[in-house]
């Protein structure tokens, strides 16, 4: 039979703007994806700190209530804060989505680890570049895809969580007024999300352009990410090097450092120890924070794991600088077909 | 109009890759030809507004490829030469996908790539990874993804290159299909002299960067000489004999004899050995040239 037989229909359906072509990248990047068993079981995992969340916040909402059944959980607070707890919300809500970031941002890493290397790396692999650049699409609209892929997944892990448990606070403190006291929050942890998508996606991006071997663009993404943590951390230990830039040197210590920033979470922690230090805390003369056991070279900061002896806008040149970075290698990378065989 | 450069120029450092190209095609079926390095992929990525030329202007479909480079894409369909298919990833996926690249509609796109697997010949196969496809299915998937948005033009680069003669003839006769009863232009890139001809209507031939010949085939495949293709019933070596008996010069090409006529003389001379030897005469035509002399023609005038 010839192959032609069953005839050929012309289509007159109708099509998309131009604006939303790079969704159908990401929209089939996530499918793959979640195919994927280790991307599953990543993203479960990447829940558990947002289930902790959840839960906490729901205890304090009944701590609020002045249900001393869960007191017994909240010993590690300063006795003045459990005495009034809604005057302490603002600190205390801070402070635990500030953990919750924390937490996800090393989900983050791993998330992005596993769903970022075949990215860019695979298309170039398999010559697939024709494929995007000889339809109706820009490299704009072909990054945009391959981001949106890498934001779908950590907004997953990141934004919607925080949404929800901030939702979930809100139904447990039987009271409006906590919206005014966290209206900080929400924000704070959507432009982090932002952060976190631009500036370790487009890296990413980046790393898996520069190989057609995924398990390479892995390992390179693993060993600068464990590199950079474990030369921070001997460049700003206080018994060594002490060296005051050493953090920058950590991705993760530099979106750390942003976060904090957005969430006040330094002033909150400082708000909770000041309270804690007029009154006695209910162990002793112990102070709050001492049981985080931070080591800081400034003493008066001794004890706040919040608190970093560089400014914040440091680490956001870093950031911004790591994103210039990227985008020049990837431009550089991914030129239009008369650069591709 | 299907496409037309005034001018074009374009660089790669001192390599001069197109020269001052003017060229103006109808739509139909058009066959690119030109020998390695001629231009032919150049003149392809700039006719889908890949790269920035260096001077000049043009325009495919009425639309300029300096500003309209997104609407010349969504109306072109572009089969690349190299195989550019990710794998695990089904058949009937992997042309969705390229429809929803287009601006389909999920649900739009998985049912035309349904419809135009069926028209290709992958029907049986629209569910198996695209890896366990062979080069022919794989030619022919790469074909349905460049149609599954309903291109007005149709370009491959290509097509049949390392294919099987089996593979190679339902490309062409899918390509003829969509030339000559869809409706839809071609733009048909191809070393293959013989797949040129049994797809195209029309032909340009490129050599370093520039146009050397262009037309209608038919036209461009003129009368050679006073030279005539014979082909007899039975005995041609026996008739070959007569004729060269009678002072013509006789070739055999196939099962035809290529019998060149002196001045002053006619046909009636080969009516005349036929009837002399006993021989039917079954075919009598004035010998054109193929499609290959036309090619060299061009390409030995360029390099004189």
């Amino acid at each position: 039979m010839p192959i032609f037989d069953q005839g050929y229909q012309h289509w007159d359906g109708t099509l998309s703007g131009h604006a939303w072509r790079w969704l159908a990248i990401s929209h089939r990047g996530v499918r793959t994806q979640l195919k994927n068993r280790w991307t599953r079981m990543a993203l479960l995992l990447a829940w558990l700190p947002a289930l902790a969340l959840g839960m906490f916040l729901a205890l304090w909402g009944l701590l609020e209530q002045k249900t001393d059944d869960w007191k017994g959980l909240f010993t590690f607070l300063p006795a003045v804060v459990l005495l009034d707890p809604k005057a302490f919300r603002a600190e205390i809500w801070s402070l635990a989505f500030s953990w919750f970031l924390i937490a996800e941002t090393y989900a983050a890493m791993i998330l992005v680890v596993i769903v970022g290397p075949n990215l860019i790396s695979q298309d170039l692999r398999f010559n697939a570049m024709p494929l995007y650049l000889s339809r109706p699409l820009t490299r704009f609209d072909y990054f945009a895809g391959k981001l949106g892929t890498i934001a779908a997944f950590l907004a997953a892990v990141i934004l919607i969580p925080a949404v929800l448990t901030y939702v979930l606070g809100v139904g447990f403190s039987l009271s409006f007024k906590v919206i005014a006291d966290t209206y900080r929050i929400v924000p704070a942890c959507l432009a982090y999300g932002a952060v976190v998508v631009l500036v370790a996606g487009l890296f990413m991006l980046a790393i898996s352009s520069l190989s057609k071997n995924s398990r390479y663009v892995a390992a390179i993404w693993i060993g600068l990410w464990l590199v950079g943590s474990t030369a921070a951390g001997v460049l700003a230990d206080p018994n060594t090097l002490a060296i005051k830039w050493g953090p920058i040197v950590s991705l993760t210590n530099n979106l750390r450092r942003v976060q904090e920033v957005l969430l006040g979470t330094g002033e909150a922690f400082e708000s909770i120890r000041e309270a804690g230090e007029q009154a006695m805390s209910p162990f002793g003369r112990r102070s709050f924070g001492r049981s985080f056991g931070r080591r800081h070279a400034d003493p008066a900061m001794k004890y706040n794991p919040f608190a970093q002896d560089y400014p914040w806008q440091w680490s956001a040149y870093v950031l911004s600088g790591l994103v210039v970075l990227s985008l020049c290698i990837l431009t550089t990378r991914v030129k239009s077909l008369d650069r591709l065989r | 109009m299907l496409f037309e450069l005034k001018g074009v120029t374009k660089s790669y450092g001192k390599i001069k890759a197109l020269r001052d190209l003017n060229v103006s095609m109808p739509e139909g079926a058009i066959g690119l030809l030109g020998p390695n390095g001629a231009g032919k992929t150049t003149m392809i990525r700039t006719l889908l507004g890949l790269i920035s030329i260096d001077a000049g202007e043009g325009e495919v479909l009425g639309m300029n490829i300096r500003s309209r480079r997104l609407d010349i894409r969504q109306a072109v369909g572009f089969v690349p030469e190299d195989e550019c298919l990710f794998p695990s990833v089904e058949g009937v996926e992997f042309v969705a996908y390229s429809g929803e690249l287009g601006g389909m509609r999920t649900k739009d796109a998985m049912q035309r790539a349904h419809e135009v697997l069926d028209y290709v010949g992958l029907g049986e196969a629209r569910y198996r990874k695209v890896e366990s496809y062979s080069t022919g299915m794989k030619q022919r998937l790469k074909i349905a993804s460049a149609i599954v948005h309903d291109p007005r033009m149709l370009i491959l680069d290509e097509p049949t290159n390392g294919m099987d003669p089996a593979g190679r003839i339902e490309v062409l006769e899918l390509a003829r299909d969509l030339a000559h009863r869809k409706g839809m232009s071609l733009l048909f890139s191809s070393h293959l002299l013989p797949d040129v001809e049994a797809v195209c209507d029309h032909v340009m031939v490129l050599g370093g960067g520039k146009l050397l010949a262009s037309g209608v085939i038919e036209d461009l495949k003129r009368t050679v000489g006073r030279q005539f293709e014979v082909r007899v019933k039975t005995d041609a070596n026996r008739f070959a004999g007569q004729l060269a008996g009678a002072g013509l010069s006789v070739q055999s090409k196939d099962d035809v004899l290529l019998v060149d006529l002196p001045e002053g003389r006619e046909t009636s001379v080969l009516w005349e050995a036929a009837r002399a030897s006993g021989e039917q005469i079954r075919l009598l035509r004035p010998r054109q040239s193929s499609l290959e002399e036309v090619f060299l023609d061009a390409i030995s005038s360029d390099r004189a």
